[in-house]
């Protein structure tokens, strides 16, 4: 990784319940979660997180319903108070700030893209689009033309002056976008911004917004349980499980090598030729094949690999990035990479 | 003897009850027991009475009667009443300047000033020619059968004292809203207030101010009117999404601009119904309070029974339901208005 670290989760601890610090104690010896609930009835939220979130990355953070991917995403802006730990972004703690700090970063370093929209439904599109900017003291003059591009930009132009619940939800999710962008932070959490979309306006949301992570290398936090929509997004991923982290990494390298049965059965019916890319199961080497039978980029898919060979395993083909060879692809690697892998910690295939 | 002086002699009190012997004059229950000559005596265990202020009194003369404790609640509240007032009198001197104030200004202006007032006010609030026809209707009804003034005295009242009831209920239900602490301490007062029989708020108001003085009548209006609007202020802003406070807290919103720009705009059809229904509260107690001096169509009420005039009674109160039904559908017009501009 070349790029800085943005924000920094260092031992992360959540603990629900009357005496949070004292159920600390039992968790950092071991306790477990169901063990904690039943003995101390104390709920564990998030138990020792630790992520790096990369500057100009989207970062997918994925679980099921319970594993805390919403509590974490709170303890980025502080919505939610951590029992123990530290939460750095560009480098200051944000949990030693004081309101007035904390109000600054929320209003000028991060932005947040909800669920449920959370749109103001007394205002119109334009006003929710330059909220962040109202909540800073800019006038609705003032904040007008920049509240415009945004919802221009996110395909809304000529809904300034409706109101939320004229709009259907994919709609309204724009505003909500428009909203995060207008503010103008560097920082953008989503959580669950998709979930309650239907599938096609899913597809074509998650589209706008890696698009527009092309054109604006925002720090992207985003939070899913869906795991088609984070391989698509993500550039690193973390996988929550009851409160901790199962795996993190490259989505490619999770998909090759799970290394927990959680993981492998949650990968188990994805479609592996639309997801794998040929930089994942491709032989690293500058050495050209001797039959080669074209050239196809690393970053292709494998379904479009095997769109293009017409299905003929014999066949090898020449990756290559940016105009060099980078290595070589056999279909028959191809082939066997579609089959799900069994979770085992150092998985002896070689993945280059 | 009588029943239970069994208790006072076992506990060795007989010399502390005979001191509260005295010859004192006889009350009447015990003149007209005297007379009839029952005995306090009980025949059997069946009648044993209940073990109650007046039967421990029977037995033992220094255990003090129930019109005792009565009694000395209004001692109590008459020997603090002197500083009360001083203290009362001046904080709710505005309320009757704003009471005689408002009735002297409806009640000088010309009709065919205050009446197109009124119209233009109704069409301000709820944009509809329908509901101006009808209040014009009523209105010109009851000034043909001469009702105008009484009707005119009974709005007036009304105007100010649920305009007291918004200013200061509003402010109170954001407080509640905002802390369980106070949320516990403010229902059981509400509580009270809202059960509280309509005369009960009259009887300590007489004894503090005078019946001349129309604050009188105002403050037993408001004591009584104020709880809705507090009750359903705090339910609305209790009830605003939750997701949306989260946005408003994630992009940074100051608590204030959180209560000016999200929490009270959201709340805004709870508080109107709320308004709504304090409106109509005060109309009910205006009726009552003239028994007190509250000018009106209630004084013409009072007067129907009085003076067994059925015919005015009857009139008086139908002008109460016209005023009734205005007021309700004004109110519930803007309310649909609002509710309109912010459904989800």
């Amino acid at each position: 990784m070349d790029r800085n670290i943005k924000i920094s989760i260092r031992n992360l601890y959540k603990i629900f319940g009357p005496d949070p610090v004292g159920a600390l104690e039992h968790v950092r010896g071991g306790m477990g979660k169901a063990e904690l609930l039943e003995k101390h009835n104390h709920v564990l939220g998030l138990q020792d997180i630790n992520v790096d979130i990369h500057e100009g990355e989207i970062t997918v953070i994925m679980g099921l319903s319970g594993s805390g991917k919403s509590t974490l995403i709170r303890h980025l802006n502080r919505l939610i108070e951590p029992t123990a730990g530290e939460v750095e972004v560009d480098g200051e703690n944000v949990l030693q700030f004081n309101e007035d700090q904390l109000r600054k970063l929320r209003r000028e370093r991060m932005s947040m893209v909800f669920q449920k929209f959370a749109l103001l439904p007394h205002k119109t599109v334009l006003e929710n689009a330059g909220m962040a900017l109202l909540v800073r003291g800019f006038s609705v003059e003032e904040f007008e033309a920049d509240a415009k591009k945004w919802l221009a930009r996110v395909g809304l132009e000529g809904n300034e002056y409706q109101y939320p619940h004229q709009l259907s939800g994919g709609m309204q999710q724009r505003v909500g976008i428009a909203r995060a962008l207008a503010s103008n932070s560097p920082i953008m959490l989503m959580d669950e911004a998709f979930s309650a979309l239907d599938p096609l306006i899913r597809s074509d949301m998650q589209d706008l917004l890696l698009e527009l992570q092309d054109e604006l290398q925002k720090t992207v936090v985003f939070i899913t349980h869906d795991l088609d929509e984070s391989l698509k997004l993500a550039d690193h991923l973390v996988i929550l499980k009851d409160g901790h982290i199962v795996q993190q990494g490259e989505p490619q390298e999770i998909l090759m090598s799970p290394n927990d049965p959680y993981i492998t059965d949650f990968i188990s019916d994805i479609n592996r030729a639309r997801v794998l890319r040929v930089r994942s199961v491709m032989k690293k080497t500058t050495e050209a094949p001797p039959d080669c039978a074209g050239d196809i980029s690393d970053r292709d898919n494998l379904e479009s690999v095997i769109a293009r060979s017409d299905g003929d395993t014999d066949l090898t083909y020449r990756v290559v990035r940016k105009g060099k060879q980078v290595g070589v692809l056999d279909m028959k690697e191809l082939v066997k990479a579609l089959v799900p892998t069994e979770a085992t910690e150092g998985d002896a295939r070689s993945r280059y | 003897m009588a029943t239970y002086d069994f208790l006072f002699s076992s506990l060795g009190l007989e010399d502390w009850c005979a001191e509260g012997q005295s010859d004192g004059p006889m009350s009447m229950a015990d003149l007209l027991k005297k007379t009839q000559g029952t005995s306090s005596e009980p025949e059997s265990l069946w009648d044993t009475p209940f073990p109650s202020m007046d039967a421990l009194n029977e037995s033992c003369a220094a255990f003090p009667k129930s019109r005792e404790l009565t009694k000395g609640l209004e001692e109590g509240f008459l020997s603090i009443k002197d500083s009360l007032s001083v203290v009362l009198d001046p904080l709710t001197q505005p309320l009757s300047w704003a009471l005689d104030g408002t009735l002297y200004g409806m009640l000088n202006t010309p009709w065919w000033i205050v009446i197109p007032l009124l119209l233009a006010v109704v069409f301000f609030v709820t944009k509809s020619w329908k509901l101006v026809g009808f209040v014009a209707g009523s209105l010109f009804l009851l000034a043909f059968i001469d009702y105008y003034r009484y009707a005119m005295e009974t709005l007036s009242i009304i105007f100010v004292c649920a305009f007291i009831c918004v200013l200061f209920g509003v402010p109170i239900g954001i407080a509640m809203s905002r802390s369980d602490v106070m949320q516990r301490l403010t229902i059981p007062v509400l509580d009270m207030l809202q059960t509280l029989p309509p005369f009960v708020y009259l009887i300590p108001l007489i004894f503090l101010f005078s019946v001349t003085e129309s604050k009188l009548y105002g403050i037993a209006i408001i004591l009584y009117a104020i709880v809705p609007v507090i009750r359903l202020t705090n339910l609305g802003i209790r009830l605003v999404d939750k997701d949306v406070i989260e946005a408003a807290d994630a992009f940074g919103m100051t608590s204030r601009q959180k209560l000016f720009k999200v929490q009270i705009p959201l709340a805004l059809p709870n508080i109107m119904a709320g308004v709504n229904q304090t409106i109509m509260m005060s109309l009910a107690m205006v009726v009552i309070a003239s028994l007190v001096s509250a000018p009106g169509l209630g004084v013409l009420v009072l007067q129907g029974i009085r003076n067994l005039e059925l015919g005015v009674g009857l009139v008086a109160g139908l002008g109460i339901v016209i005023l009734a039904v205005i007021l309700d559908r004004v109110t519930k017009a803007s309310l649909a208005r609002i509710n309109a501009s912010q459904k989800q």
